[in-house]
C-alpha cells in the first residue's frame, strides 16, 4: 500500500512543481477524442486558451511544451522573464525575428508573450511587469534588429544592473561545428 | 467499285467511308460536325448528377463540403494506416502506423525527435479542431511505406518553422529520418 502510494505522491508533487503545463488551463470541460485509436485509452483533452494555442502552433515545436527543449534551442522556462527587467530586453522579446516576423496578429503576439512570460518564467518577471499591448507590439515589431548583437547588449545591461544571477544564466548553447 | 484495301477489316471501313462520301453533302457534313461539337461542349455543363464522382461522403452520410478543410471532408477516424486518417492533414512522410509503430508512437529501434512540427486538424466525427504534433521518428533508414503528403498549413521552405518537408529530427540522437507520427497535443477552442 505504502509503496504504491509513493509514486503517486511524487507524481502529484512534480505536477504541482511544473504546474505550467499549458493544457492544464481549462476553461471548459474536457472532451473525449472520437478516434478509434484513443477510444480505449479514455484520453480526454482540455480546450486550450488562445495564447496557449498560439504558442503551440508557433513556438512549441522547438521551445517545447514546458518551455524547454534540446540544448540548441534557448530555454524559456525559468529564464525568459529576466529579459523583461530592462526596457531593451522587453523590446528584444518582440523584435527577435521569429516573434517579429511571425504571421500572428499584434494582439495574438502580445497575448502569447504575456502568457508565456507568466507561465514559464513568472519568478523571473519584475514585480511591476506591465503586460504587452497590441499597440506596443505593432510598433516594436517594425524594427529589424541584428539579433546576436542586440541580445549580447541586453545581456550586458542585465549583468551590469545585477538583474541576473550571473552571465551564464542567459548563456546560449554553443552549436557544435559539424 | 473494287476496294483498294487488302485486309477485310480495312475493306469494311473503306466501304463505309466511300458510302458516306457519296451520300452525304459537304454542307450536311459540316452541319453534323458543328452539332457534335456544340453537343460535346454543352452536355457536360448540363446539370447532371455527379454525386457518384464526388469525394466519398464519410460514414454518417454527411454532405461533402461540411468543413472548411478539404482534408477533413474526406477524413476518417478508424484506420491510422490510411493517408486520410484525420490526424494526417499536415503529415508529410511515411506513416509510422505502417512502419511498426502507431499514429503517435515510434516503431521499435527509432526514437521520437524532441522537436516537432505542430499543426491543427479537424476531427470529422465531432467537428472540433485538435492540435497535432508531427514528430519524426529518427535513427533508422526511411521506412518507405505509406507515403502521405498532407499540406494543410504547410508553407514554403523560406518559412522553415512551418515547412513540413524539412526533417524534424533536430535534437534526436540521429538525423536519419524513418517515419512521421501524429500525436495529439490539445483541443483548440
Amino acid at each position: 500500500m505504502r509503496t504504491a502510494g509513493w509514486p503517486a505522491a511524487v507524481v502529484a508533487g512534480l505536477a504541482l512543481a511544473c504546474g505550467a503545463s499549458p493544457p492544464a488551463a481549462a476553461q471548459a470541460p474536457g472532451t473525449n477524442v472520437p478516434d478509434a485509436v484513443t477510444r480505449l485509452s479514455g484520453l480526454r483533452l482540455e480546450p486550450m486558451s488562445r495564447p496557449a494555442q498560439t504558442y503551440a502552433t508557433n513556438c512549441q515545436g522547438c521551445h517545447g511544451e514546458l518551455g524547454r527543449s534540446v540544448r540548441e534551442i534557448p530555454p524559456l522556462a525559468g529564464r525568459v522573464g529576466y529579459f523583461a527587467r530592462v526596457p531593451a530586453g522587453r523590446r528584444y522579446l518582440v523584435q527577435v525575428p521569429n516573434v517579429a516576423l511571425n504571421p500572428s496578429s499584434d494582439a495574438d503576439i502580445a497575448a502569447v508573450l504575456n502568457w508565456l512570460l507568466r507561465t514559464y518564467s513568472r519568478a523571473e518577471l519584475p514585480a511591476d511587469f506591465e503586460p504587452y499591448t497590441a499597440a506596443e507590439v505593432a510598433e516594436l515589431r517594425q524594427a529589424r534588429i541584428d539579433v546576436n548583437a542586440t541580445r549580447a547588449s541586453v545581456v550586458d545591461e542585465l549583468v551590469a544592473a545585477k538583474q541576473v544571477p550571473s552571465r551564464d544564466t542567459l548563456a546560449l548553447a554553443q552549436t557544435p561545428l559539424y | 467499285m473494287k476496294p483498294i484495301s487488302k485486309t477485310p477489316f480495312d475493306r469494311v471501313f473503306e466501304r463505309i467511308t466511300r458510302k458516306s462520301a457519296q451520300r452525304t453533302s459537304r454542307r450536311s457534313f459540316l452541319a453534323q460536325c458543328g452539332l457534335w461539337l456544340v453537343a460535346a461542349s454543352t452536355l457536360p455543363v448540363l446539370p447532371v448528377a455527379r454525386r457518384a464522382q464526388a469525394a466519398e461522403p464519410h460514414a454518417k452520410g454527411k454532405p461533402a463540403g461540411k468543413f472548411a478543410s478539404e482534408f477533413a471532408n474526406r477524413a476518417q477516424t478508424k484506420d491510422p494506416t490510411q493517408c486520410n486518417y484525420w490526424r494526417y492533414c499536415s503529415s508529410d512522410g511515411y506513416l509510422c502506423a505502417c512502419c511498426g509503430g502507431g499514429p503517435s508512437t515510434c516503431p521499435p529501434g527509432t526514437s521520437p525527435s524532441p522537436t516537432s512540427w505542430i499543426g491543427s486538424c479537424i476531427n470529422p466525427d465531432d467537428g472540433k479542431t485538435y492540435l497535432i504534433a508531427y514528430r519524426d521518428c529518427c535513427g533508422q533508414d526511411s521506412c518507405g511505406k505509406c507515403a502521405c503528403l498532407g499540406q494543410e498549413g504547410d508553407m514554403p521552405s523560406y518559412r522553415p518553422q512551418v515547412n513540413n518537408d524539412i526533417i524534424w529530427c533536430f535534437g534526436a540522437s540521429s538525423m536519419v529520418y524513418h517515419c512521421s507520427s501524429a500525436g495529439l497535443v490539445g483541443l483548440a477552442e
